[in-house]
């Protein structure tokens, strides 16, 4: 401030110019340093890591792509991508419920709506080890789950055990990550259609459209961008699963264990860095892949009804 | 100039630090500590352990023997800081300096000397101490044991009565033999694997070496150069082969919980003191816990493992983890923790109270070990110069993990076990080419 005040007039306008750039430039040095430091130097060692031979300790030499082939043709570590199956299965079922429970929000007037959401985005707010203590007791023989499902008239026999038998144990684990990210999903898309206008409804709703027709026409198009990204989030977070699996499946055991736990063992319990960082590296770039695909995927699917909604839309305007 | 300068560096440092200890440079070794002299020593120390047990507020045993070591030595300050996850946030810390005594980590022992100050030398210490060679390098030692423990299982002696056992079990198939009957006769789960907690099933590891084969070169010099040590050994059963094969018979023949996938590991010790529990594989560090988990602590008893060699039981001893002093530490908290040390090892009956075998030499035996009369005690040898990281390396190679944290290999027996979806012989192979592969790709010789 005090520079600015004793400069020349004349001059001020391009002492200014050279302060903001000046300002602008220390203000982004420092973030953009931390960014450097943190997370793209680290990013590159393991780049370099994964093509070496090396525990934490000791560097063992360049190996080429030996580690990223080992990924490929070791059974267990393709069985374990494969568990993401189960968890992608998990986010389709878990946007969908999303997305009825923030339309039936949205579109309806609900008494205490409020606090159903509230109810329903508590689980996001809880600590992921503390969710998964809760479900270990949840799915324990004979304790809550059980004791629920035998209120309901089930026998304990014909219960199976949730998390010994290989044949629900994933399912089980994919509940709880259903469970907890549901709600946020809800919140995200009650926020993205409260954005759209809502005379759009009112003029679908003379133009005699049901509510499912407003759900495919208004909100489904007007929702886009958002339902994009949750997607991609889900299927992403899918890829990486972990807490579920190594806090309630005891740390990956009984068949449990996703590719990113398998990285978790590999890096920290065997100590191969540089094979867990090629695993890494492959983690990475499946989910770079994943991303892509839908990305392109939903440019053709999304185009067609882009365009119904636009048409919809303008006939909707028109009609005003 | 050099002499100058070094002069005035002396100068800063003896003007600087006010303790005559600090001034002469050079530590004492850990024999030469006299405890009762350098009463007013003073520094602050934090002490990282993995005895969250020791550290709750109900039962503060950690503090209780620093508020009694303070009685002597008033100024040295200790903070325990203890650790559920010790076994991996101990690795990433071992570099820092926010800690003065810790447990030494499964760390390479080419490495001591980067984190920890010498002890001593191996010669000296051996005479003094048991377990002195277990952090040990180039001749020096680098930590001191905490506790000891000789290997075998733990037992329920109510539950052995009321199923008839009258004779512990001595062989693989007395040990089966045994869980039947428990089961038959009694309410107790035969044999409690602990699965969910992961560790406690690695802990099968320990019993490989000299309980499954009476030699204590086995686990540190023959493992890493035997060929196929998986392999079956019949008539007497023995080796690693009879060690897994009674986890998976037993769970074969539904000797375990009910519901493995959900057992509790902090859950199972008041089971263990009620008699819902007959047996239990784990160290004997295990059996004060037991005991001190509900009313009848005289109920748990102590075996060695059932494998006999040439009619002889082997119990394998060795040291839980060694405590070693920060090598970045200043001069005073290095010489404060060399007291504490000690004082822990001579004076706080630490390793008598927590149930292990005496540090010092010519320590007391606790009660603990009353059915090891006749048992040989013995400890692992070192490994061979210039082999010292070779059976971490072949660890990390098979991806086994040995004795070092390779729990979900052991789960893996129970659950084929159960599933019922492959054999044990088949399982034994994997490992045993998982083993061959690694020796081949580390070159090493195969005997």
């Amino acid at each position: 401030m005090s520079i600015v005040s004793t400069v020349q007039p004349d001059l001020r306008r391009k002492r200014i110019n050279w302060q903001k750039m000046l300002v602008i430039v220390l203000f982004a040095v420092v973030p953009l340093f931390l960014l450097m430091l943190f997370t793209y130097v680290p990013f590159a060692k393991m780049i370099q890591f994964s093509f070496h031979n090396m525990s934490y300790t000791k560097d063992k030499g360049y190996v080429g792509f030996a580690n990223y082939l080992k990924v490929f043709t070791k059974q267990e570590y393709v069985g374990a991508m494969l568990l993401s199956l189960y968890y992608m299965a998990g986010a389709v079922v878990q946007l969908a419920l999303a997305l009825f429970f923030a339309s039936v929000l949205s579109l309806e007037k609900i008494r205490g709506s409020g606090l159903f959401k509230g109810i329903m985005f508590f689980p996001f707010l809880v600590n992921g080890i503390a969710i998964g203590y809760i479900f270990k007791f949840f799915f324990t023989r004979g304790f809550v789950l059980d004791t629920v499902l035998q209120a309901i008239g089930i026998p304990l026999e014909s219960l199976p055990y949730w998390l010994r038998d290989q044949s629900v144990n994933n399912w089980s684990l994919v509940f709880t990550s259903v469970w907890k990210y549901c709600g946020q999903n809800m919140v995200l898309f009650i926020g993205a259609i409260a954005s759209i206008d809502p005379t759009l409804y009112e003029a679908a709703t003379i133009d005699g459209a049901n509510r499912w027709q407003q759900f495919r026409a208004i909100i489904l198009p007007g929702i886009k961008t958002v339902f994009m990204l949750n997607l991609i989030l889900s299927i992403t977070g899918s890829l990486s699963a972990f807490e579920p699996a190594y806090v309630v499946g005891n740390m990956g055991a009984n068949g449990t264990a996703t590719f990113f736990i398998k990285i978790h063992e590999m890096a920290h319990v065997t100590q191969k860095v540089g094979q867990a960082s090629a695993m890494a590296m492959v983690l990475m770039a499946l989910i770079l892949i994943f991303t892509a695909g839908q990305r392109l995927f939903f440019r053709f699917v999304m185009k067609d009804s882009e365009n119904t909604f636009n048409a919809k839309a303008n006939k909707a305007k028109a009609l005003w | 100039m050099k002499k100058l300068l070094s002069l005035i560096l002396a100068l800063c440092l003896v003007l600087g630090m006010a303790s005559f200890a600090a001034a002469d440079g050079e530590l004492p070794t850990f024999d030469k500590i006299v405890l009762g002299e350098n009463t007013d020593l003073a520094a602050d120390l934090v002490f990282y352990y993995h005895r969250t047990d020791l550290d709750k507020d109900e039962n503060p045993v950690l503090k209780n023997y620093v508020a009694k070591f303070n009685e002597t030595y008033p100024n040295i300050k200790i903070e325990y800081q203890t650790d559920t996850d010790y076994h991996e946030n101990a690795l990433l810390r071992v570099k820092a300096n926010d800690w003065t005594i810790m447990g030494i980590p499964a760390i390479n022992k080419d490495e001591l000397a980067t984190y920890y100050i010498p002890l001593g030398s191996l010669e000296t210490l051996n005479g003094l101490y048991n377990f002195a060679s277990a952090q040990a390098f180039g001749g020096n030692v680098y930590g001191i044991a905490s506790t000891a423990t000789a290997s075998g299982v733990l037992y329920n002696k109510a539950v052995f009565e009321k199923a008839g056992i009258t004779e512990l079990p001595k062989t693989p198939d007395e040990f089966i033999a045994a869980l039947k009957a428990i089961k038959e006769k009694t309410d107790a789960i035969p044999l409690y694997t602990n699965y969910a907690a992961g560790w406690t099933m690695g802990a099968w590891d320990a019993y490989i070496g000299i309980a499954a084969t009476g030699r204590d070169t086995y686990m540190n010099q023959e493992l890493a150069h035997t060929k196929d040590p998986f392999a079956k050994q019949e008539d007497p059963a023995t080796g690693a082969y009879a060690v897994y094969k009674i986890l998976y018979d037993a769970v074969k023949e539904g000797l375990i919980e009910e519901d493995y996938s959900t057992t509790d590991w902090e859950g199972c010790k008041p089971m263990m003191n009620q008699g819902q529990i007959g047996v239990m594989v784990l160290g004997s560090w295990a059996f004060t816990q037991m005991q001190q988990a509900g009313d009848k602590p005289e109920d748990i008893g102590y075996m060695a493992f059932p494998i006999s060699i040439g009619g002889k039981q082997y119990a394998p001893a060795g040291s839980d983890f060694c405590f070693g002093i920060n090598v970045q530490a200043t001069d005073e908290q290095k010489l404060a923790a060399m007291y504490y040390l000690k004082w822990l090892t001579h004076e706080s009956n630490f390793s008598y109270n927590e149930g292990g075998l005496p540090i010092a030499k010519g320590g007391a035996y606790p009660d603990l070990y009353a059915a090891f009369d006749g048992i040989d005690l013995i400890s692992d040898v070192d490994a061979l110069p210039g082999e010292e990281t070779l059976l971490n390396e072949m660890n990390a190679e098979s991806e086994l993990n040995i004795n070092n944290g390779g729990n979900t290999k052991v789960q893996g027996i129970i659950e084929h076990a159960f599933n019922g979806d492959k054999e044990f012989d088949d399982i034994m192979a994997e490992w045993n080419a998982a083993w061959s592969e690694a020796q081949a790709a580390l070159n090493v010789e195969v005997k």
